[in-house]
């Protein structure tokens, strides 16, 4: 693998070619975003669209450094933010400790099997109405309807890796006289961390939408807030800003996880 | 002194809509230091056989000891060999090969050091840190077998440990499993579809009946001592033996139809 043996001239043209194709991929990527934000700004200017309507990469410009003098965006952001990763946090660690659980307990898995179903199939905003009244109106309704929305997924998808370990290796340990326990931490666990990492990934996405949409029900702040506000009184430019804004930190988490998996993938080949 | 003995072991299998009697009245016995195998028609209940000694299942009815006592995985009297080597990917060999050790929590100096010197002996020692997918299959089956002999069991129990491997391959490691068992002086129980590899590895074979599994017949071969499973292969009495070994699988399959 990582021997430098000498390689034949076809190889090192094979491999240019690989490098090329990948830099005109990246190329091409940036490129499309630099045309349509381009073509965004001058259908605008020229009023080609109405800049009411669709705002503009200048106006969303200069909307987010007022944000940013006043102090809102950092403010704003840092709530959504941080309702994302605690929903996210609870969600992942709970979702876990119940995989475990059913994993464990053939008996409680079949019980909770129609239940899981519907939790999973029922769409959790629905919920709204009952959780601003258990919880008010405040940042813990947003949390749990975060929650609400990542850990059913987790369990579902955790659980389905933990059962799905091959029963050889599960016969292996057993014919060393392995408890339950230890064939959880030496089998189960190590086989399932790719899953666990990609649920994660999942989950990334699905807790800035339980966030967003419970900022939607009931916010008094936080991005999603911002997205309502903007929308109520027709300031487009905030909504593009807030979306924008929404979009880089969900990439920044989402990379972040990505990161995560690529040092697990190194160490768990 | 006989250390396993089985006495008219039952075994049904129970599920929803039948039950299968997989064994009836199987008697057998294994003497220390001796290679027994097992063979039979495809799905007579060869595998059943292992996993009631290890202690994998219980029989439904009849009695079995293994060192005059009920097989207990706890104590780690036998060791299992898969079909697949089971190495787990993650681990390096060394960590594989420790795995046993780990979860009956035997990891000292000794056992460890014991382990290291079996990898030495056979030929595995540059590849401890290395992972499985980096190994060729016959040296997995190996590393399988030395981290089965890291616990010292006194019964080796190997089920059809060769199959998945390529016919070169599986003649090799023939010759070596059989080599490191009689150098570190185990009781081993071989279950096989390959009636040559059955022949020429032990000292006595088991011919089971097509389900529900019976003792139908035992051969013990003579050979000499010196000679390896693979110069037996050819020897005039191994094929003499699988004449009539092939001919009683035969008259059960028949009897199947």
């Amino acid at each position: 693998m990582k021997n430098k043996k000498k390689f034949s001239k076809a190889h090192y043209d094979y491999l240019n070619k690989l490098h090329a194709k990948k830099l005109l991929i990246v190329f091409t990527q940036i490129s499309i975003l630099i045309v349509l934000l381009i073509a965004w700004e001058l259908l605008t200017k020229y009023e080609i669209i109405s800049s009411f309507f669709f705002s503009s990469p200048s106006k969303i410009c200069k909307t987010v450094k007022e944000l940013m003098t006043n102090g809102e965006l950092i403010y704003h952001s840092r709530i959504t933010l941080s309702e994302t990763l605690i929903g996210f946090a609870i969600a992942t660690g709970i979702g876990f400790l119940v995989a475990f659980v059913l994993w464990y307990s053939d008996f409680l898995r079949r019980v909770c099997e129609p239940y899981l179903v519907v939790l999973n199939s029922l769409p959790k905003i629905a919920l709204g109405p009952i959780i601003i009244i258990w919880f008010g109106a405040g940042s813990k309704a947003i949390i749990f309807m975060c929650i609400l929305i990542v850990i059913i997924v987790t369990i579902l998808n955790i659980l389905n890796s933990f059962t799905s370990c091959d029963s050889q290796l599960i016969a292996l340990a057993s014919s060393f006289g392995a408890n339950k326990f230890q064939i959880f931490f030496k089998l189960i666990l190590p086989n399932s961390i790719k899953d666990i990492v990609s649920t994660l990934k999942v989950n990334v996405g699905l807790s800035w939408i339980g966030a967003i949409m419970g900022e939607y029900l009931v916010s008094r702040a936080g991005l999603g807030y911002l997205l309502v506000y903007g929308g109520q009184v027709f300031n487009l430019n905030l909504v593009m800003t807030a979306t924008v804004v929404l979009c880089v930190l969900a990439s920044l988490m989402y990379f972040a996880v990505a990161l995560f998996e690529k040092m697990v993938n190194k160490h768990f080949k | 002194m006989n250390l396993v003995e089985l006495n008219n072991v039952n075994l049904i299998y129970q599920s929803l809509d039948s039950e299968t009697q997989a064994l009836q009245d199987v008697n057998l016995s294994v003497k220390k230091d001796e290679f027994v195998a097992i063979v039979g028609p495809s799905g007579c209940g060869k595998t059943t056989v292992l996993s009631i000694i290890a202690g994998l299942i219980k029989p439904t009815w009849g009695t079995l000891t293994v060192a005059n006592k009920q097989p207990n995985l706890k104590e780690n009297l036998t060791g299992y060999m898969f079909q697949r080597d089971n190495l787990l990917p993650w681990r390096t060999i060394e960590k594989n090969i420790f795995l046993g050790l780990e979860i009956s929590k035997q990891l000292s100096k000794e056992k460890k050091d014991y382990a290291l010197n079996l990898t030495e002996k056979y030929g595995l020692k540059e590849f401890l840190k290395k992972h499985p997918n980096e190994l060729s299959g016959g040296m997995r089956q190996r590393v399988a077998l030395i981290r089965t002999l890291a616990l010292q069991p006194e019964l080796l129990l190997l089920d059809e440990p060769f199959s998945a491997l390529d016919y070169q391959t599986r003649l090799k490691l023939c010759d070596d499993v059989y080599d490191i068992i009689k150098k570190e002086h185990k009781t081993a129980i071989l279950v096989t579809h390959d009636i040559q590899e059955a022949i020429s590895m032990s000292d006595k074979i088991y011919v089971l009946s097509s389900r529900p599994a019976r003792v139908k017949a035992v051969h013990t071969p003579k050979f000499n001592a010196k000679l390896t499973p693979f110069e037996r292969r050819n020897t005039v009495e191994a094929k003499e033996l699988f004449d009539t070994i092939w001919q009683e699988i035969q008259d059960e399959k028949q009897k199947e139809i």
